[in-house]
């Protein structure tokens, strides 16, 4: 299972608007290098990310070779009730990630 | 619109000059011209390149970095050359690179190195010159309601023809900096050039003969604190901990911090001080894997690549290895060359002062821009927040053109002490041990020959780094690294200088944990080694003369042969040496110059070399300073001929073993050989000159040392063998 | 983007100041990795609409060492409304192999169009991120990254 870090507050007030910082190991290989003996290094990159909100998509990703490796991903949602944040990263070769973190909204 | 009169201060003028940059290319229309850019002391700008003062002083602006290798002055020759100037009130100033970000690089790339100061910004340097001049002489010719065409320039000194009117420089210099700068200003035919091409004396040796010029490691700033640094020794190695009670009590140690993973550094009042503490510092490493890694282990693996099936093709033509295989005649030889340090006489350092609104760092660098993206990186502030002032390096020789830890090292340290300035100077010792490392090859050549001696194939197979697989991996073509094959590629600027019926020059690939970088010259030292010294051993499998095989060989490559044949003629070749001096060439097309050289030895019984002679010669299409080029032809030497002889970096568990200049030495003065330099630039190009000439000196004395002693050399340094230079 | 045009680009966001007389050769040099069809991308995500200037500001560092690890932010001016809101914000870049970079679908629940992550860059080259509106519209802001290491390597 990957390493993955959720960067968030554990509280917030209702309406309040909160970041989201996450990071997931991943090497990210573009696809466009080769070896030093020339073979090519066949494309494995996380491709998508989903955050969902008490069930409820709230930020979605579209990731591209372009992204560094470990990717950093970071984006606001609107504090509206308590629950639970659940986070997944997906990609080449059957990659998935899952991690998930409560928010106590007051 | 009111113009408002820019305050006399480097942050107006940073705040003036952007918004020029973007008021013009807005197209905005300001009233009497754009609003003037101002040096620090008020003095207007001409052009970005050009500051005058009312004193007729001109400061040029130079982007690039001065390393002793005289592009500063090389520099100024030029643009000087197009301003038409009085050279002897000329000044230089190295803008920052905030302002080159601030005002989109006006001056160009900042960066030092691949022998290119000269030769990329040779036109754009005159331009500047040329605008400003063009402008001088515009206000002049306003001022007096004449025709621009009506006047001439030189000296600083502007002439109205008809009327004998005269003016200066300093005098319309204000009203000049209010003229929209001419597009496509014409250069000077270099036929009339009156300085470019003269032996003119360097701007910068007064300075530091006087002891006046300050480096990094000589800076002083109020308040400062001092600090040194230990990083893992074994590459690749983090820290694991260090034990900061042990020395906090120490005389005046102010704080111990670990920096980044792989770091621990101490500051105190001193840097002896700094030293001492990081000395006694108990610190723990977690060395890693390379910890097994040894040069016999490194020798291993180059080895197996002399052989390997797949390599990448550097130069191809016809099928050399069916060719070889089918000879009547096959020659086969193995070199090796070891890692060599840049080991610069200023060891790596960098000063640097931190608050949350402000990130600056003094320090020699071989690209202004690159230390000050090191900067942004490291504090995490805004370009506007960040500037990076250059000083003059104690040696470059491109250990600090791509490489910035020290600057993201000093930066990390001085946030643990915010608003204090503080100066990260390395020890001698940490400085041989955290190189960037020319990489380590072996090379495998093979030449095969018909009947008649004529060769009719060859395979050279070079094992070995890559340095852009490190450094530069976007760089790489296809996973090879074409930098490998500078000095034997089919064409431009490291042209073969040969022509072969089947030829096939390949790498195989071995990346070992030390990290390589660009040592002067870069791969064009080896490569030099492995194909001169195997032209002579083919020369001599064939019976001939090394001269005359290679001659036959370049019918093709005349600029190459040029090179090649003035030295012969000046050293004599063909004619007999004086009694025990025994002679040797070697030739190549390097940084687009054309060089070759023939040292002359001599080789006393218990195997001491005295090098009596190197004649030398470049063609690097134009020669701004002759006297400058000559003084680089023999400071490179001393490089090349200090590296064959004495140096070596070797490896064991993981870490160099060599710690300081006793177990890494240098040539001394009684040991130069006299230096005859032939610079015969033929026009028409701009090659390069701090690097090129470096590669033709070991394989010269490489085959003179054949023709003295019957013996052939194929790895180093000569100390190795017992051979020493004297 | 033809090299004609990329000045253009340059002098729209303030781009070529006094003196900076950079001929052919030199400029040719800094745009040495040929530019990929990002364009052709561009127009193909976006369709007919116009994309308009303003609303978006990158967050890029002027200059970088190398190109591996460079944060990259984005921020739109948006109330992030039910009505009004930005539907998706789009990252190219000019030289790298392939032009999309990344994308994030937002929506009123982000409550602010802030994202940040951070991006590779092959050479120095510009990025462009077009934001995609609620009700249709897209706008865009482009910005030039300076990589420094690649300097070093001009000739290879």
């Amino acid at each position: 299972m990957a390493n993955a870090r959720i960067n968030m507050p554990a509280t917030a007030k209702r309406g309040e608007i909160i970041e989201i910082k996450t990071l997931v190991q991943h090497t990210m290989e573009t696809g466009f290098r080769r070896s030093y003996l020339g073979v090519p290094l066949a494309r494995d990159i996380i491709n998508r990310f989903v955050c969902t909100y008490n069930g409820v998509e709230i930020c979605r990703v579209e990731l591209h070779p372009s992204i560094s490796a470990n990717p950093y991903l970071a984006f606001s949602t609107v504090a509206t009730e308590s629950g639970t944040l659940v986070f997944n990263w997906s990609g080449d070769n059957g990659f998935t990630a899952t991690e998930s973190a409560s928010i106590s909204v007051v | 619109m009111i113009i408002d009169t820019p305050k006399i201060s480097r942050r107006s003028f940073i705040i003036g000059s952007a918004a020029i940059g973007s008021g013009l290319a807005l197209g905005m229309n300001i009233p009497f011209g754009p609003r003037v850019a101002r040096a620090a002391d008020g003095s207007p700008e001409v052009t970005a390149w050009v500051v005058i003062r009312p004193d007729d002083t001109v400061v040029i602006r130079i982007a690039r970095s001065e390393m002793g290798q005289g592009t500063l002055t090389g520099l100024a020759q030029m643009c000087a050359e197009e301003l038409e100037c009085d050279w002897s009130k000329v000044t230089t100033e190295y803008p920052t690179p905030g302002q080159s970000v601030a005002r989109k690089r006006a001056w160009g790339d900042f960066s030092t190195g691949g022998s290119r100061g000269i030769r990329e910004s040779h036109e754009y340097v005159r331009k500047g010159g040329a605008t400003a001049r063009v402008m001088l002489v515009q206000a002049a010719a306003d001022a007096w309601k004449v025709p621009a065409a009506e006047c001439s320039v030189a000296n600083s000194v502007i002439t109205h023809g008809p009327s004998g009117r005269k003016t200066t420089f300093g005098a319309v210099a204000e009203a000049a900096s209010r003229i929209t700068p001419p597009k496509d200003v014409p250069l000077k035919d270099p036929k009339t050039w009156k300085l470019i091409g003269k032996p003119i004396k360097r701007l910068d040796t007064t300075d530091k003969l006087t002891g006046k010029q300050i480096y990094g490691a000589d800076l002083t700033l109020p308040g400062m604190l001092n600090a040194t640094i230990k990083e893992c020794p074994v590459f690749g190695g983090k820290v694991k901990s260090f034990d900061a009670a042990k020395v906090a009590g120490m005389k005046g140690v102010k704080k111990v911090v670990q920096v980044g993973d792989t770091a621990v550094a101490v500051i105190a009042d001193t840097w002896w001080q700094a030293k001492t503490a990081l000395d006694a510092l108990p610190i723990v490493w977690d060395e890693g894997e390379n910890a097994k890694v040894s040069s016999a282990s490194i020798a291993d693996l180059l080895k197996a690549g002399l052989d390997a099936d797949q390599a990448f093709v550097g130069n191809q033509n016809g099928d050399a290895k069916t060719a070889i295989a089918g000879a009547a005649k096959r020659v086969e030889a193995v070199y090796a060359y070891p890692y060599q340090n840049h080991a610069a006489m200023e060891p790596m350092n960098a000063t640097a002062r931190y608050t949350a609104d402000k990130c600056e760092v003094w320090c020699g660098t071989q690209n202004g821009e690159a230390a000050f993206a090191a900067t942004l990186t490291a504090s995490g502030l805004p370009a506007d927040k960040c500037e990076v002032y250059k000083l003059l390096l104690g040696g470059g020789f491109g250990r600090r053109g791509a490489f910035h830890d020290y600057v993201r090292q000093a930066v990390l340290v001085a946030k643990q002490m915010p608003g204090v300035p503080v100066k990260l100077l390395w020890t001698r010792e940490e400085d041989m041990t955290q190189g960037r490392y020319h990489p380590v090859t072996q090379c495998k050549l093979v030449g095969g020959f018909d009947a008649g001696n004529n060769l009719t194939g060859l395979h050279m197979r070079i094992s070995g780094q890559s340095i852009l697989t490190a450094v530069r991996p976007e760089a790489l073509k296809d996973g090879a690294d074409p930098a490998t094959f500078q000095g034997v590629v089919p064409s431009g600027e490291f042209e073969f200088g040969y022509s072969v019926p089947n030829l096939l020059i390949d790498h195989a690939m071995r990346n070992p944990h030390v990290p390589p970088g660009f040592w002067r010259g870069v791969n064009i030292n080896q490569n030099a080694i492995y194909i001169e010294c195997f032209m002579d051993e083919l020369a001599q499998a064939a019976g001939q003369d090394a001269l005359e095989f290679r001659r036959k060989l370049m019918a093709k490559h005349p600029k190459h042969l040029a090179v090649l044949n003035a030295v012969a003629e000046r050293a004599g070749w063909g004619k007999p040496a004086p009694q025990g001096v025994f002679r040797g060439l070697a030739q190549m097309k390097a940084f687009n110059s054309y060089v070759a050289a023939c040292a002359e030895i001599s080789v006393s019984g218990d195997n001491k070399v005295k090098i009596q002679r190197i004649v030398c010669a470049t063609d690097p299409g134009y020669a701004v300073n002759p006297a400058q080029i000559e003084r680089q032809i023999a400071g490179s030497f001393v490089y090349g001929l200090s590296a064959v002889f004495d140096q070596e970096c070797t490896v064991k568990n993981g870490r160099i073993e060599q710690t300081n200049f006793n177990t890494y030495n240098s040539m001394r003065i009684a040991q130069m050989p006299k230096v005859e330099a032939i610079v015969m630039p033929s026009g028409g190009f701009w090659g390069g000159v701090g690097e090129p000439t470096i590669c033709v000196a070991a394989p010269a004395v490489l085959n003179a040392y054949f023709a003295a002693t019957g013996k052939r050399i194929r790895s180093f340094p000569l100390k190795n063998h017992g051979i020493a230079l004297v | 983007m033809k090299h004609g045009s990329r000045r253009q680009f340059l002098a729209a966001s303030g781009g070529l100041a006094i003196g900076a007389v950079l001929p052919t050769r030199a400029a040719a040099q800094l745009a040495r990795v040929p530019p990929n069809n990002m364009p052709d991308v561009i127009r193909k995500l976006v369709g007919p609409a116009p994309i308009k200037p303003g609303k978006v500001k990158i967050g890029l560092p002027p200059l970088v060492e190398n190109g591996n690890l460079v944060p990259l932010s984005i921020s739109v001016e948006s109330p992030m409304t039910e009505a009004d809101h930005v539907k998706a914000i789009h990252v190219f870049t000019e030289k790298n192999p392939l032009p999309e970079t990344v994308s994030f679908y937002l929506g009123p629940r982000a409550g602010r169009a802030d994202i940040a992550t951070r991006i590779r860059l092959a050479d120095t080259q510009t990025v462009v991120a077009i934001a995609q509106l609620s009700d249709g519209s897209f706008w865009s802001d482009s910005t030039h990254v300076i990589v420094t290491l690649a300097a070093c390597l001009e000739e290879l």
